[in-house]
């Protein structure tokens, strides 16, 4: 039996239904295209739904909140990396974005007086204001308004258990590519479907589940978005920058990967252990995370890590002490409030409550690289910013598959913003791409790749692609996971050779319904696709740049020329890849910065050399101005913003 | 420690037994650590979902001695049966369709979208209900959602189940509390929640949540006694 193929038309295809993939479908669907969403997961069970839940809303606090404030923020946070259409993009549209959601049901409290949703009580993670706004049940909250969008009807088909394999192209013009439609295995249904459509966003989320179980984000995350696009022939961007956690949860075993902590919530006396005890990384709380994850993983490759490949973060000192000791846990438990559930559940009591060291390791959280797209998330190729003439016509991207907003960082709060921003700007240009394509659509420039997949199911083989994927995630984290060496980054070329060489060699039976084979097939090769772009990636970068860590070298200095790595796929597979040149910041702020960053290091270094007793009572007064009694709370941190990692703040 | 898990493959099923190693002698493993450690030793091709592994996504639900339980935080002891939740369609070894749940509501969240003022709070029981994460654990015992199946019927979930269930209400409840729906939505709401079979409701003792939401004085209830009017 071979497995059917079905036909159908659509004016637009999008890949993924989280938050990105549901509002491009709306947007899309407003404009009066055909939409159909493809997910392979349930219909909204994606990071945005797993997120803490908070997003940047433009002037919800104040009016003097500028697009221009905003957007240079942004590319300051990100090491100059992002793109200033991108960032002004989000900085115009972050007013109103949160409002699509808001027409899907999402209900924040409201500040009558300012009559619009109400502000976190504190500026989030890095920004220069207030602008964030939460939700009880966080993402969850959200998850609930994608499900709505997606699922209400109103122009939007959806495919849930269907995994979109690869898009379709042919040429016009010359030779420039143009998307045609795609292909897809509906599990669920037990066929494939070829779409006709001009249009395709990709809107699949990140690659985190190239380092599983080192992640504290969906499974889903195999990099699908980075792989489809870069085998259409589109350029991929700062792909080295993948965001790691330092302080995520090393075992037990149900918990792996799961976020526990930040250098902020280690709090004034935390500092980090090998596993003979000796200090690795003093003053935590002053440290960037690329510091703390360099520190751990150090230990590690010298044989002086924990017991699960990582190391102890010790706050006991914070604990001890008399005076400041009470603030203390009350501090941990407020300021990451999330991260301390996790740690409560899966440590044991005493560990728990800081009374012994917590064994922590990375986990790869967010990735900033992704599809080169313009400001409506339009592929782009050429130099600088790119010009949508000269990318693939047609594809579009949004959400964690883009890539040139966040560059080397992220400001916390922005990605729920982001995915609504790109999402329906993608929607609305895919829609205007949709209406105006003049060309034919041919049946045989789907033949290939149907071929091709219909010759996966019943390939015999004589190992599982599960198995392979296993051997891929332990080699990704050695090499290119949160602590790389020139070493590591040239060693995992070879190793996804020849692990690409035994794609041909996987198992896969024949039958069509829910081939889990097969499936694990499709995903192994989506991660190596992915691997060999964040492997080019990083060994063109060689110094270490926000998520790009070198233990062999050190970091590249804020007064250098910024440039972002753009990596291209051949039609033989292999990856070429150059330097795009970025604009510098005035040579007014970095000084100022650097000046900020020495001052907070002297300081952070006169304060450890205090006796205890004057240490406490100093700690007291500044826990007093944060949290006001010992039941008081800390200003809430987002995981992975910038105010939960101090040092990182580069922002005016 | 040996448990043994429901295999369904191209139409035939059959129970495996499986020797989980501890990772550590104290180790009380969750139901998902022993799916991942069978997929990485024995059987490379077990299919089962799983997502966020920390309760919020709510896709990894499967039947343990025949109660849905959240793989990623429910514990599993020595001699327990893993198995699809039987509520819905096995498709391939411990997946179900699930889609045909999430269908019966398209064309009934009409009232979702509307261009009236959105700066309105909703009230406590809306959030309370926003904590529902779609796990179908609800599903179990719910008279409302077996009438699809009455008489061995065998429904197409592409179409849509025609009988309801605890999650579509929760979602018209949301409607009806949502200030910004009109009045005219809420009857809708109520409208839909009739259709769907929430008579079934008036003789159930009540449902239960898999993340521990008060489906029957939060959901149910209130919709009868609006139904009652």
């Amino acid at each position: 039996m071979t497995i059917e193929t079905e036909w159908r038309n659509y004016d637009v295809v999008v890949v993924g239904s989280g938050g990105a993939g549901s509002m491009a479908a709306r947007a899309a669907a407003e404009e009066g295209s055909r939409v159909l969403v493809v997910s392979k997961d349930p219909i909204g069970c994606s990071d945005t739904k797993i997120s803490e839940g908070n997003a940047t809303v433009r002037q919800v606090a104040a009016d003097d909140d500028s697009e221009e404030a905003l957007s240079e923020n942004l590319c300051m946070a990100g090491g100059n990396l992002p793109v200033k259409d991108i960032t002004d993009a989000f900085a115009k549209d972050s007013k109103t974005a949160f409002d699509r959601f808001r027409a899907q049901g999402l209900r924040p409290a409201i500040d009558h007086k300012r009559n619009n949703p109400k502000a976190t009580p504190m500026a989030f993670g890095g920004h220069n204001r207030r602008r964030s706004v939460g939700l009880p049940n966080h993402g969850i909250a959200f998850g609930h308004a994608n499900w709505n969008a997606v699922v209400q009807g109103n122009g939007v088909d959806y495919l849930e258990d269907a995994w979109f394999l690869d898009v379709v192209t042919d040429t016009f013009d010359g030779d420039r590519a143009r998307i045609v439609g795609g292909l897809i295995y509906d599990a669920s249904g037990g066929k494939l479907i070829a779409v006709r459509a001009p249009a395709v966003i990709i809107a699949a989320g990140g690659l985190s589940t190239l380092f599983f179980p080192k992640t504290d984000t969906m499974r889903g995350n195999t990099g699908d978005s980075y792989a489809i696009a870069a085998r259409a022939g589109a350029e991929l961007v700062d792909m080295e920058q993948c965001q790691f956690l330092p302080f995520c949860i090393a075992s037990p075993p149900s918990y792996e990967g799961l976020l526990v902590g930040e250098p902020a919530s280690a709090s004034f006396l935390g500092v980090l252990r090998d596993k003979n005890g000796k200090v690795i990384l003093d003053s935590v709380y002053q440290r960037t995370r690329a510091e703390c994850s360099a520190a751990i993983m150090r230990a590690v490759a010298d044989g002086r890590g924990s017991p699960n490949g990582g190391a102890y973060l010790d706050m006991t000192g914070n604990k001890v002490l008399p005076r400041s000791g009470p603030y203390f846990m009350r501090y941990l438990e407020t300021c990451l409030p999330g991260a301390y559930v996790n740690a409560r559940q899966a440590f044991s009591k005493p560990v728990a409550k800081c009374e012994e060291p917590w064994e922590v390791r990375p986990s790869a959280h967010y990735h900033m690289g992704g599809l080169r797209v313009d400001a409506v998330g339009a592929s782009v190729k050429g130099e600088g910013a790119g010009a949508r003439n000269l990318g693939i016509d047609g594809l579009f991207a949004a959400g964690q598959a883009m890539g040139g907003l966040f560059g080397a960082n992220r400001l916390g709060s922005t990605s729920l913003t982001e995915v609504s921003v790109f999402g329906s700007r993608a929607g609305h240009a895919a829609s205007q791409h949709a209406h105006a394509f003049k060309g034919t659509i041919e049946d045989n420039a789907f033949a290939p790749v149907i071929a091709a997949t219909v010759g996966r199911f019943g390939q015999a083989g004589t190992v599982a692609a599960a198995t392979l994927k296993q051997k891929l995630q332990k080699e990704a984290w050695d090499t290119i996971g949160p602590a790389r060496t020139g070493d590591g980054i040239a060693a995992i070329g070879p190793i996804i050779d020849a692990l690409t060489a035994r794609l041909d060699d996987v198992a896969i039976p024949a039958y069509a319904t829910w081939n889990q084979s097969f499936i694990e097939f499709e995903e192994l090769r989506n991660l190596l696709e992915t691997a060999r772009a964040v492997a080019a990636a990083a060994g063109e970068r060689d110094a270490s740049l926000g998520g790009h860590v070198r233990l062999d070298r050190g970091d590249i200095s804020i007064f250098a020329e910024p440039y972002s790595t753009v990596v291209h796929r051949g039609v033989d597979g292999s990856y070429a890849v150059r330097r795009v040149a970025r604009p510098k910041t005035p040579l007014k702020q970095l000084l100022a910065y650097k000046a900020e960053e020495s001052w907070r290091q002297f300081q952070s270094k006169w304060f450890r050399f205090l006796p205890d007793a004057v240490k406490d009572r100093k700690l007291e007064t500044r826990y007093q101005a944060i949290m006001g009694t010992p039941s008081g709370a800390a200003r809430e941190v987002e995981p992975g913003s910038d105010d939960a990692a101090v040092a990182e703040k580069r922002a005016a | 420690m040996k448990v043994e898990i429901e295999l369904n493959r191209d139409g035939e099923s059959n129970v495996i037994e499986y020797d989980y190693a501890r990772r550590a002698a104290d180790e009380k493993p969750m139901i998902l650590d022993v799916l991942l450690q069978a997929q990485a030793t024995d059987i490379p091709d077990l299919a089962f979902r799983y997502g966020c592994r920390a309760r919020n996504c709510g896709v990894c639900t499967v039947d343990v001695n025949g109660r849905p339980r959240l793989a990623c935080r429910a514990r599993i002891k020595e001699g327990d049966r893993v198995s699809p939740v039987k509520t819905l369609p096995p498709l391939a070894d411990l997946v179900v369709r699930r889609d045909g749940v999430a269908r019966q509501m398209r064309g009934r969240l009409t009232s979702v979208a509307q261009g009236n003022n959105l700066n309105q709070d909703a009230p406590d029981d809306y959030h309370a209900l926003t904590a529902c994460v779609e796990c179908y654990a609800c599903l179990q015992n719910c008279p409302m959602h077996a009438r699809n199946f009455t008489d061995g019927a065998n429904p197409n979930p592409s179409e849509g189940y025609q009988w309801g269930n605890p999650f579509s209400l929760l979602k018209l409840q949301m409607l009806r509390l949502d200030p910004l729906s009109s009045d005219a939505g809420r009857d809708q709401a109520l409208a839909h929640a009739e259709d769907l079979g929430l008579d079934a409701c008036r003789d159930c003792k009540g449902c239960k949540c898999g993340v521990g939401i008060d489906l029957m004085g939060k959901v149910v209830r209130p919709l009868l006694e609006a139904a009652g009017e």
